[in-house]
């Protein structure tokens, strides 16, 4: 069955189309696009089981980044194709997807260093291409590679970035450098690629800016400093700041994000909270018994395999209550042990992942 | 009876001194040639990987010994940097020789051999000699900066950086010669000249060992032309406003050495004969002096390529998406690196006319200041036409703007100056920027084609600014 994908926009074009005579209110467009989505939910959602559009927590909050049909090519190379994207003001958004999937394309377009072949991208509604300094003075922005002045060392880095883009927290910067236990005395040529990546990101927290964009920010970290990064995005987050965060690090995404979207090949193919994709996603139940194990009828949307001697493993794409009445029915008694769990967000990535086509079916 | 017959003089003696030299010449830029392609070549075979080049960096790069011999290592694990690392070492140290030698051979040799008499017998006067020679060490110069930069654009590199690694090895070239020339002037034989000039670049090399290998003597880098050719730091941040130096230390030499041959006195008969033939005002301090400043219009238009070429290369290094993501333009961004090459560009100009001056009157020769300030300022209306041209190749056509920007200038100068020798027609000619520039402090400063080639720059700069603003930037 289809969960997303082509259902999906399908039924936000027609979730778009229902409602004109609905009155607009001043965030037009986010409202817009909130509509949208719970549109694009129910349509997805009624699909696979009756469940009512999930609450929205983002109604009173307005867009802090947007984007509409938003598409690049590079020569040959369609890097971005007719992205919809909405991060709300005070959200965390992973933002995920395998090398070469269009994040940093996204990023570089958001920040108005490439220009958008077709579509648009608004930062605080200010379109990103035309007038990029505005949006700026209320951004911080941590780049893939940590490309700094290599004859500059971290503290002078600090001293030019803070000048150039204006109001640092110059304590909160301390306690960050404490925290990240930077040597600010080394030049930017003598840091490892880790310790370079601290000086961007301590750079981009101490500016306080209301967005934040983090494209990886915690490649060459060690794991210490990724929690100490963890930290900083909770704190972030408690401020009230914006964060889109571009990364393959599942657990890193899990622990923070408020919203995660998948990217592929250029398209958002799947997004929400991690609830409502583990919602989507496949339950897997593990049954162990205390003989050999039954042979089960098949049944519609639940898929068996053999997992030992005496297991099964069946991936459940809907209710789980008719596996549980063919199971009884087929030998309840010699069940020994039966665990269900939700999908991790490794599962539902990997999953995005497995087809080579490019649609996505479960 | 006029300057063209002066020209054709000078043409012939320069062209003398080239063939006297064409075999040394050749050989040293062959070398260099062939050094700068092995370097980058050599390097990808033996360290294919980053993970050996990290390595080769901490263990091998690191040892004082190498130091000794190479320099210090900025950035030795990028195939570029490794190459500048190699070349600064050796190719300076011969360079510096190459303009010892040249300037030597050209200047004395000729006289200690008694042929320089069979020359000025020819109704020339000394300072046309000297001024055949130094143009004939600058062609040299020249040429080995064309062989090094042919070398390591055949070793795969790009072209820009290419030109800027070549040039820092040819400012040591133009140095030590400047270098030689005064030698010959104070030693009483063509020997005890060349021992006089090698000496100083040993004491050059002595000064660039320590402050290589020791911790705290990195500041003696500053007062070597070896040093500065390293602190010029081609593929590892380079930092073009270094140039100064050699140029000043060039201009300053230079100055001086001509001073002191039009006070070294040529004999009345043989003046005579020059206001008879109207060899021109190549023999008079102030006809030198123009001489001399054509070549600081080449280098001042050279540094602004410099510039464009370190702009694209913060870009190609990303430091420039992390500056555009601050609150910052791109038209304020761009424009201020303009403005600053050019205040650069003015200063340099203005100090190199001072510095003539002073040089001048160190050795009692009165010219007037603001004369030289004038020829100094001579040097802009070029630089801004071609600034402006290399940021607008910098806008639309990023990765090759370094190799237009020198491209054109080196194409116009040799244009001008072949086209002078050859005699080629006037209207052909013209076609090169430097045809337009007048001989200040000769002839007067040319205002109609100064306006023409700043409005161009101008112009060119604009649009390049409104084209910068629409375009993606672009990594390596």
């Amino acid at each position: 069955m289809c969960r997303t994908g082509l259902p999906g926009r399908t039924g936000r074009r027609a979730g778009r189309a229902d409602v004109p005579g609905v009155s607009e209110n001043p965030q037009s467009a986010c409202g817009r696009a909130r509509r949208a989505n719970a549109a694009r939910w129910t349509s997805v959602l009624s699909m696979s089981s009756a469940v009512a559009p999930p609450p929205s927590p983002e109604r009173s909050r307005s867009c802090t980044i947007r984007t509409e049909r938003l598409t690049k090519r590079y020569g040959e190379t369609l890097a971005l194709d007719r992205l919809d994207l909405e991060v709300y003001e005070g959200e965390v958004y992973g933002y995920l997807g395998p090398n070469g999937a269009g994040k940093t394309t996204t990023i570089r377009l958001l920040l108005g260093l490439h220009r958008p072949s077709a579509g648009r991208a608004e930062l605080f509604g200010l379109d990103a291409w035309a007038d990029p300094v505005n949006a700026h003075r209320r951004v911080a922005y941590v780049a893939g590679e940590p490309f700094l002045w290599p004859a500059l060392t971290s503290a002078e880095t600090f001293e030019f970035l803070g000048r150039v883009h204006g109001g640092v927290d110059r304590a909160y910067r301390d306690v960050l450098v404490e925290r990240f236990q930077l040597d600010t005395r080394k030049k930017i040529r003598a840091l490892s690629k880790g310790n370079r990546q601290k000086v961007q990101l301590i750079a981009a927290l101490a500016t306080r800016a209301e967005l934040l964009l983090l494209d990886e920010p915690t490649s060459g970290l060690d794991p210490l400093m990724e929690m100490a990064f963890r930290e900083c995005v909770q704190e972030a987050k408690q401020r009230g700041q914006t964060i889109l965060l571009s990364s393959h690090i599942l657990s890193e995404v899990e622990a923070v994000c408020d919203r995660v979207g998948i990217l592929r090949k250029g398209r958002l193919v799947d997004e929400g909270t991690l609830e409502q994709l583990r919602h989507l996603g496949a339950h897997t139940v593990e049954v162990t018994f205390a003989g050999p194990a039954p042979t089960l009828p098949p049944l519609p949307g639940v898929h068996a395999q053999s997992a030992g001697p005496n297991a099964l493993r069946f991936e459940v794409l809907e209710d789980i209550g008719p596996l549980v009445a063919a199971l009884a029915q087929a030998g309840g008694e010699t069940i020994k042990t039966l665990t269900s769990r939700e999908p991790s967000l490794e599962e539902i990535f990997l999953h995005h992942y497995d087809g080579s086509d490019g649609h996505v079916g479960a | 009876m006029s300057a063209p017959r002066a020209g054709g003089i000078l043409a012939t003696l320069v062209g003398r001194a080239l063939r006297d030299a064409r075999t040394r010449t050749l050989a040293f830029a062959y070398l260099f040639a062939l050094y700068a392609y092995i370097q980058p070549v050599g390097f990808r075979h033996a360290y294919p990987k980053l993970t050996d080049r990290l390595a080769f960096v901490h263990s091998f790069a690191g040892n004082d010994a190498v130091r000794f011999f190479y320099g210090y290592p900025y950035d030795a694990s990028t195939v570029g940097g490794y190459s500048a690392w190699r070349v600064g070492g050796t190719l300076a140290i011969l360079a510096a020789v190459f303009g010892v030698l040249g300037a030597v051979r050209a200047l004395r040799t000729e006289e200690d051999t008694g042929r320089a008499e069979i020359v000025l017998a020819g109704a020339i006067a000394r300072r046309t000699v000297f001024v055949a020679a130094i143009g004939a060490v600058g062609a040299g110069v020249a040429l080995l900066w064309l062989g090094e930069t042919v070398g390591f654009i055949a070793g795969s590199l790009p072209v820009g950086e290419s030109a800027y690694l070549a040039l820092a090895t040819a400012t040591v070239a133009a140095v030590f010669a400047g270098v030689g020339a005064l030698a010959c002037q104070l030693a009483p034989a063509r020997r005890i000249a060349l021992e006089l000039g090698n000496a100083v670049v040993a004491v050059s090399l002595l000064a660039r060992v320590v402050a290589d290998t020791s911790s705290g003597l990195g500041w003696l880098r500053w007062l070597t032309p070896l040093g500065w050719a390293e602190e010029l730091r081609p593929f590892a941040g380079p930092q073009p406003l270094v140039l100064v130096l050699p140029v000043l230390a060039t201009a300053l030499v230079l100055g001086m050495v001509s001073a002191s041959i039009s006070s070294a006195g040529i004999s009345k008969s043989i003046r005579r004969e020059i206001a008879r033939l109207g060899t021109g005002s190549i023999a008079t301090p102030t006809g030198y002096v123009s001489f001399v400043f054509i070549f600081f219009v080449l280098a001042v238009s050279l540094f602004a390529c410099a510039q464009i070429g370190a702009a694209r290369q913060q870009e190609a290094d990303e430091q420039l998406e992390t500056l555009l993501a601050l609150p910052v333009g791109r038209v304020r961004w761009l424009g201020g690196r303009l403005l600053l090459a050019l205040c650069a560009a003015a200063a340099l100009s203005l100090v190199a006319g001072a510095f003539t001056w002073a040089g001048a009157s160190a050795q009692g020769v009165s010219m007037s200041l603001p004369r030289l300030l004038e020829a100094g300022a001579n040097c802009l209306p070029t630089t801004v036409l071609f600034l402006g041209l290399a940021a607008l190749a910098y806008a639309l056509v990023p990765r090759a703007s370094a190799g237009i920007a020198y491209g054109l200038v080196s194409v116009a100068f040799l244009w001008q100056l072949v086209g002078a020798l050859l005699g080629v027609p006037k209207l052909l000619l013209e076609l090169t920027p430097f045809a337009h520039v007048g001989l200040v402090p000769t002839q007067a400063f040319r205002g109609d084609d100064a306006a023409v080639m700043l409005a161009i720059g101008l112009v060119a700069a604009c649009a390049g600014l409104a084209a910068f603003r629409r375009r993606d930037l672009l990594g390596t």
